[in-house]
């Protein structure tokens, strides 16, 4: 039954791990490629991180696993919101709200 | 070849599709696929480390991660503010 869940995982893992390349492929813009980046970030490593704790249960290898997966965690959004914010200055000149954006 | 470096060799097929937007979008695009890249060798690592069945080579994805993070920021902060 283990065995069976590790690979699901793992095939889990992969296929999402694809789609989010090929959706950065087929997107247009650089906002809409950031989408997919993201759920590189943590589909699919959360889902190789299960794969390994079922497979190692809470060895070195299982707490290494989780410190691995977890920077990605916190990496992803850090990072995403930063290219944003980069391209963003890019275009605008400001990465702030434009008089049009801003929330009454 | 067991089901673990089954998984990081189709994975590797993923920096196709990374590698063309890199090469041919513009700069935050092509750094946006670098991100990626990134998210994707560190799982693929962390499928290798638990494919050849060594604890030490778990030690690589962390690094791995690690780096992705702080290269993303220094990429991003530089595109943002000096080209």
């Amino acid at each position: 039954m283990s065995g069976l869940a590790v690979h699901v995982l793992l095939v889990i893992a992969v296929v999402a791990q694809l789609l989010s390349a090929l959706g950065l492929l087929v997107m247009r813009t650089a906002a809409d490629r950031l989408h997919y980046t993201s759920a590189a970030f943590t589909v699919g490593p959360f889902c190789v991180l299960a794969a390994v704790l079922l497979h190692t249960g809470m060895t070195t290898a299982g707490y290494n696993a989780i410190a691995t997966v977890g920077l990605l965690f916190l990496a992803g959004p850090i990072v995403v919101h930063a290219t944003a914010r980069a391209g963003r200055r890019r275009v605008l000149g400001d990465p702030g709200p434009r008089p049009e954006e801003r929330v009454q | 070849m067991n089901e673990f470096l089954l998984a990081a060799t189709v994975m590797l097929a993923g920096f196709i599709p990374v590698g063309i937007v890199c090469l041919r979008e513009g700069p935050i695009d092509a750094l946006a696929a670098l991100e990626l890249a990134g998210a994707l060798a560190t799982t693929i690592l962390l499928c290798l480390s638990e494919g050849f069945g060594r604890s030490f080579y778990f030690d690589v994805p962390v690094i791995c991660a690690a780096l992705t993070w702080v290269s993303g920021l220094v990429f991003a902060r530089f595109l943002g503010r000096h080209i």
